[in-house]
């Protein structure tokens, strides 16, 4: 449990502060909760920290601050749409007050709200080093474990993309049992998703399904998802392991039935 | 003072105050246990029942998940503010006994707490809206349409809309008299 707790207020200081038993807070809604995993011994509290609030847009890219919140990005102007609908999978306003996207990227929950679409638009990140410098690395390469511990700085996105989402919960406040986005490039669809208790994924093989066979049957989606040894699935209180690979099946087809405008 | 304690200086229901808390606590444990603002209430402690909301700078937040040093310099109220110099009720409150919109009452404070930011708010919001503003509260007693009609009649009243208040019928819609204009 934190015995201290800084409250920085610039990046540099947050990075300069950051040693192997401190952790960054940003909203609070993950490392305060109750049961949260957070078993650091220094809190860096980031809230009063200058810059890392701001909705920009530039040549068809729009950049938003870690710290900006869900509510931000619900109300600002700037925000693509397909973030805003994923932004809003978190129903209680009350918590969208608190909660940010640096955060939620940072905390990498196998139900994470946003990721799923992040992922699916090849978003960006702003990393803050600790020698002063910054870099940039897509999000996947986070997702994978790369810089992980490191501070947020902004998300960069574009403006505009083809993107649909769909998120299953029993309630609306309750954890998502999947998330899954899909965006439409040039080179064809790309599905991501977060599937509860087993992560966050990149669908290669359905992409490819996709890809291959735009006139592809839902069946054989389904088939595809059932016999997939690459997707360690479980049953759990979320669901039944079969019942998890058929949600997946389904949303993916739906998903780029919506995207291709092929939807019955 | 140990890097585990700070003081706090913050106005809580219009009254200023400095509290020295440990930089764990949240602004819960903060509010009922050193200040006995027991409107407070925690529930899930995880952000999501909302029994816990409190208003900061005009917006609901839940305070079991809220520091309690982030409060610093902020303005904060609790049901306890609410009410009158002589313990009067304020019209959202009233509005929730008239309707029955109580029964443990467990998660009254909240959903007060987010009513007074809405009937506050100058804005006439369609039902979908108030449905979707009082998503971040659970009930587990009443089935929420009464506190969805009580939250409903003292918006239309802030608006001045006194007749339309009273059309609304036991599902929360307003029922009109006479055929719709359009019609």
């Amino acid at each position: 449990m934190a015995r201290e707790l800084i409250i920085a207020k610039t990046v540099a200081e947050a990075v300069a502060a950051k040693t192997g038993s401190a952790t960054f807070v940003a909203g609070g809604t993950e490392v305060n909760r109750l049961g949260s995993p957070n078993d650091a011994d220094v809190l860096i509290s980031l809230k009063r920290c200058s810059g890392l609030s701001d909705i920009s847009t530039d040549s068809g890219y729009v950049t938003i601050g870690s710290m900006c919140t869900f509510q931000q990005l619900v109300e600002s102007a700037e925000t693509p749409e397909y973030l805003r609908e994923a932004a809003l999978f978190m129903a209680s306003r009350t918590k969208r007050n608190m909660a940010t996207i640096g955060g939620n990227i940072a905390s990498l929950r196998s139900d994470s709200y946003l990721i799923p679409t992040l992922m699916a638009v090849g978003a960006v990140l702003e990393m803050a080093g600790k020698d002063g410098s910054s870099n940039r690395i897509g999000i996947a390469e986070y997702v994978d474990g790369n810089e992980v511990g490191s501070l947020i700085v902004s998300v960069t996105i574009p403006s505009e993309a083809k993107v649909v989402s769909k998120r299953y919960a029993n309630t609306a406040q309750s954890h998502a049992v999947l998330t899954m986005s899909a965006s439409l490039s040039e080179e064809g669809i790309w599905l991501d998703g977060a599937v509860k208790n087993v992560g966050l994924l990149h669908f290669c093989d359905l992409e490819k399904a996709f890809r291959d066979d735009p006139d592809i049957s839902e069946e054989k989606i389904i088939e595809m998802v059932r016999s997939c040894t690459g997707l360690h699935t479980a049953d759990d209180m979320f669901g039944s392991d079969e019942y998890k690979r058929y949600l997946i099946a389904v949303t993916a087809y739906d998903l780029h039935k919506r995207l291709t405008g092929k939807e019955a | 003072m140990s890097k585990q304690y700070k003081v706090v200086h913050c106005t809580i229901n219009g009254k200023e105050i400095e509290q020295v808390v440990d930089v764990r606590s949240s602004l819960a444990d903060m509010l009922r246990n050193d200040l006995r603002l027991t409107s407070v209430k925690k529930g899930c402690e995880v952000g999501e029942c909302g029994a816990c909301t409190v208003i900061i700078n005009g917006e609901g937040f839940n305070s079991c998940i809220y520091l309690a040093v982030w409060a610093e310099g902020k303005e904060i109220w609790t049901l306890e503010g609410l009410t009158g110099p002589g313990g009067e009720l304020s019209d959202i409150q009233q509005a929730f006994i008239d309707e029955g919109a109580i029964q443990c009452g467990f998660c009254s404070p909240g959903f007060i707490l987010t009513s007074w930011e809405i009937v506050n708010a100058g804005v006439e919001y369609t039902d979908d809206q108030l449905r979707k503003l009082l998503s971040g509260h659970l009930c587990r007693c009443t089935g929420y349409e009464n506190i969805f009609r009580a939250v409903k009649k003292t918006m239309l009243r802030h608006l001045g809309k006194f007749e339309e208040a009273e059309l609304v019928d036991s599902q929360g819609i307003t029922e009109y008299p006479e055929p719709m204009p359009f019609k």
